[in-house]
């Protein structure tokens, strides 16, 4: 029975020790809010004007776009309050302005939202 | 001694079974921030032809007591007693979602269709008007800024751009949407709330001239989506 015992603490104590290696130490201390900025190419007043095909936005072409955001995915969403449209494009290196040419073309509204979002560089 | 091996045991087991609930904590979380720049704009439209969200009219020195709150174009003149303005307002309440009052105003553009321009260069002055008036009473007798020519003066204007046929004229041709509409600071106090929005006249920079000078634009009236006049907002809600 002892040597029983014993060899059940060698046992334990080996699998204590490998588990030891692979835990780590929880504490309890409150996980908090916070928050941080995030770079971005630009704060310039970007222009956003929509190309029209009858009464349909077929496209934006979104202007004032310094260097520092060329090369940027520049991802374009209209919504004219029933429908969104969204496109894409690449904007230019020395930046400029940039045509995004929508993947739908929805019904011009008094008033429309463009969501503009440039992604990098 | 027994119960001593046993207690040692019951630890021994206790600390293997204990790996499996702690083996799963992170030791840390490292995070990466990409370049992400957000913009909204709202783009009010004065479609369709009855929208109220949308008015615009001129008043006419020469028709000092007749509203033309129903007539297209839009007219700005300088000339003797034929001086005329425009007068037009958005409601930006019709952005949805709302621009928040908190909101940077980055760029606001009044875009006006150019149907007709001056044989020479004209400046067209943008005003905020700060006393009510409606699209079916305002006649040149009545307007806010009063009957007095050159009134407000130039000083106080809140923008400018100028447009004719003439070469270096900012705005050469009909046919195209005015540029230099530029009018972010009237919008800034709109949206913030620190004045009202009550729309802007715009008047030839210098009226009263000998030779009657005159530039016309589409009204809501014309119909035509494609030259319906229109307010771009671009603003960001975070800095």
């Amino acid at each position: 029975m002892l040597r029983r015992l014993l060899g059940l603490l060698l046992l334990s104590a080996a699998g204590a020790s490998v588990g030891a290696a692979a835990s780590l130490a929880f504490t309890s201390d409150t996980l908090g809010a916070a928050t941080a900025t995030t770079p971005r190419c630009t704060a310039a007043g970007l222009s956003v004007i929509q190309n029209l095909s009858g009464t349909t936005v077929i496209s934006a072409t979104v202007g004032v776009l310094p260097a520092a955001c060329g090369g940027a995915t520049l991802q374009v969403t209209v919504n004219n309050g029933t429908v969104n449209a969204t496109g894409s494009a690449a904007v230019p290196a020395g930046g400029g302005s940039v045509t995004v040419t929508l993947a739908s073309a929805p019904a011009v509204a008094t008033a429309e939202q463009t969501d503009l979002v440039l992604i990098g560089p | 001694m027994r119960a001593a091996i046993m207690g040692l045991a019951a630890i021994a087991v206790g600390l293997v079974a204990g790996t499996g609930l702690s083996s799963g904590a992170a030791a840390s979380v490292t995070m990466t921030s990409q370049t992400f720049t957000p913009y909204r704009t709202c783009t009010v439209t004065a479609t369709p032809v009855g929208t109220t969200t949308v008015v615009d009219t001129t008043v006419r020195q020469g028709s000092a007591t007749t509203n033309f709150g129903a007539t297209n174009p839009l007219t700005v003149s300088s000339g003797l007693a034929l001086n005329q303005r425009i007068y037009l307002k958005f409601d930006l309440t019709a952005c949805s979602p709302a621009i928040p009052a908190s909101a940077i105003v980055r760029l606001a553009t009044l875009r006006l269709y150019m149907t007709a321009v001056p044989a020479a260069c004209r400046t067209m002055d943008t005003f905020k008007v700060t006393a009510a008036w409606t699209e079916t009473v305002i006649t040149w007798n009545n307007q806010p800024f009063g009957t007095t020519i050159n009134n407000p003066a130039t000083g106080s204007r809140s923008g400018s751009f100028n447009m004719g046929s003439t070469a270096g004229c900012q705005n050469l041709a009909a046919g195209a949407y005015v540029v230099g509409g530029t009018v972010t600071a009237d919008v800034t106090s709109f949206v913030s709330g620190a004045s009202s929005n009550l729309g802007w006249m715009i008047r030839d920079d210098v009226e009263g001239s000998v030779t009657t000078r005159t530039a016309t634009f589409a009204a809501k009236e014309l119909g035509t989506v494609a030259q319906e006049p229109q307010l771009v907002v671009t603003y960001v809600t975070v800095p």
